[in-house]
């Protein structure tokens, strides 16, 4: 009827539609056109009166509510077409009694007819297990598998020993961003890498505080450019320039001293001058004065020497700890025969 | 099967209109080709949809995903969600547990002038969820993130930490100066 769809009101109706979900308003649409072509007589008395009370009546009509959809509805019918997408929760679509709020005195909590707390908590109601089923269903084509040979975390490691860490960050605020998601850490361990003896040394002097002994494992931190790919490749070229760096040997480096070693060393030290001096002075009891290069290997070369060696090198590097302490004492007993 | 991912796909499209954000044509299409590792290549189930990309697929060690929010009901149920979304499409879950929520508490004058002794107390519940899987590829991690992101309830954040694997680059294998004379 043409007159019903020229309506103030109904127009007004069809505005508001029109800025819904496509599928909904087509439904809500046509229910409220069937309706009104069955009351649009009372439509046109109500209108006769609203414009008898005066020129300020903007007012619509107040029309009966139909009977709500969830009566109609199957039992088996299909859930994702009610709530296709995230929707606001609608008593008349839902099925279900579900009661929310405080409990009214002596009573239970209000019912879900025009009840703002349902509307108010977010719903899963377009997320049931048959609606995320299909939805992984429509995705599985877009997923690759994990490569079958790499299955423990040794093989990864091995295979591909650096790993790089990132963060990103979903709220909503002000604004979408946030600075940490541009932070990059990589981590590597030393071992994986093709260093010798001397650029294992130099690469950990170099990288101070961010290498750890324990797990022998270098970490790279960068957080000074504004993008995630800058600090990466940033990081990315700290590694290589410290590892072609530490390939080098610059002549400054003959002057290493005893301070400057990672490791304590025996060889030259004063704990094994002291230990020739006092061999020497035992078995000179009788002996000649004079030290000879061949007495001196010789001496050294005594196993009570050289456990007295290893226990030296364990107090030093180690540390000090009970077992370390007891077996000095056992090996300073057996280099003077007590 | 076709039906059913038209019908999906323009369920998501409006699904985009309605939380507001509009995305270019180009970002549509860029969901439909992702790049796929050549070593694990599917059969001949393709759809036409889906294009493979000569460069190599990222491996990620571990995906972990942390949501906060102030409602734990919420969160009850994004977990539930999330496990199976992760279930279905093939994911490893480590596991999903709920670390310590954390409470903010002020304590503010009760009246607006005068009255010291007399206060009021707030406090601001945050209450956490943490997904953990092993092992993803890059693809699958794109898709599946993406998935949950876009299911995000209003009021939830979420924190993605991933760890990805690569190999030793190419310049780094051997030193440089092998060749040339030590300095």
């Amino acid at each position: 009827m043409a007159a019903s769809i020229t309506h103030p009101a109904l127009s007004s109706l069809y505005k508001i539609n029109s800025n819904i979900n496509g599928i909904y308003s087509l439904i809500s649409f046509n229910r409220r056109i069937s309706i009104s072509s069955v009351r649009s007589s009372s439509a046109v008395a109500t209108e006769t009166e609203a414009s008898g009370r005066g020129v300020r009546g903007q007012r619509r009509s107040k029309r009966q509510a139909g009977e709500p959809r969830s009566e109609r509805m199957a039992v088996d019918q299909d859930w994702t077409a009610v709530y296709p997408t995230a929707a606001s929760f609608k008593p008349a679509a839902v099925p279900l009694p579900v009661r929310m709020g405080y409990p009214v005195k002596r009573g239970v909590p209000p019912a879900k007819k025009g009840n703002l707390e349902l509307i108010k908590i977010p719903n899963f109601l377009h997320l049931t297990p048959v609606a995320i089923k299909k939805h992984c269903e429509a995705l599985k084509q877009f997923c690759t598998e994990w490569p079958s040979a790499l299955d423990s975390d040794e093989k990864c490691m091995k295979r591909f020993p650096i790993q790089v860490q990132s963060k990103e960050f979903v709220s909503a605020g002000l604004s979408l961003r946030n600075p940490d998601a541009r932070i990059v850490t990589l981590k590597v361990k030393l071992s994986s890498l093709n260093l010798d003896d001397h650029a294992r040394k130099k690469m950990i002097k170099l990288s101070e505080e961010r290498y750890c002994k324990d797990t022998d494992t270098l970490t790279i931190t960068t957080d000074s450019c504004p993008l995630r790919k800058q600090n990466y490749d940033y990081a990315m070229y700290l590694l290589t320039v410290l590892y072609h760096e530490s390939w080098k040997t610059e002549a400054w480096e003959q002057e290493k001293t005893r301070a400057d070693m990672e490791e304590y060393e025996w060889e030259d030290s004063p704990s094994q001058k002291k230990v020739l001096d006092t061999l020497l002075r035992m078995r000179a009891l009788g002996a000649k004065d004079e030290v000879e290069e061949g007495t001196r290997e010789e001496l050294l070369g005594q196993p009570v020497v050289q456990e007295y060696r290893d226990t030296m090198l364990r107090l030093k590097n180690e540390g000090e700890t009970e077992e370390n302490l007891h077996k000095y004492k056992e090996a300073v007993k057996k280099l003077f025969n007590i | 099967m076709a039906a059913c991912v038209s019908s999906i796909r323009s369920v998501r499209v409006l699904s985009k209109i309605i939380h507001g954000h509009f995305l270019p044509a180009a970002a549509v299409q860029h969901q439909a080709s992702s790049s796929r590792w050549l070593h694990g290549t599917r059969g001949s189930a393709l759809s036409p949809a889906v294009s493979l990309t000569e460069e190599p697929d990222t491996l990620y060690q571990e995906l972990s995903v942390r949501v906060k929010g102030h409602d734990r009901a919420v969160l009850d149920s994004y977990e539930f969600f999330a496990t199976l979304a992760a279930r279905e499409l093939g994911l490893t879950l480590d596991r999903a547990f709920e670390p310590r929520k954390h409470t903010e508490k002020l304590t503010l004058l009760k009246s607006v002038h005068i009255f010291k002794k007399h206060r009021v107390q707030y406090e601001s519940r945050t209450h956490q969820r943490c997904i953990q899987m092993s092992r993803v590829t890059g693809s699958t991690a794109r898709v599946y993130l993406e998935y949950i992101q876009r299911n995000l309830p209003e009021g939830v954040a979420m924190e993605v930490t991933k760890t990805s694997v690569e190999k030793i680059p190419e310049h780094i294998q051997k030193p440089l100066w092998t060749d040339c004379t030590l300095e």
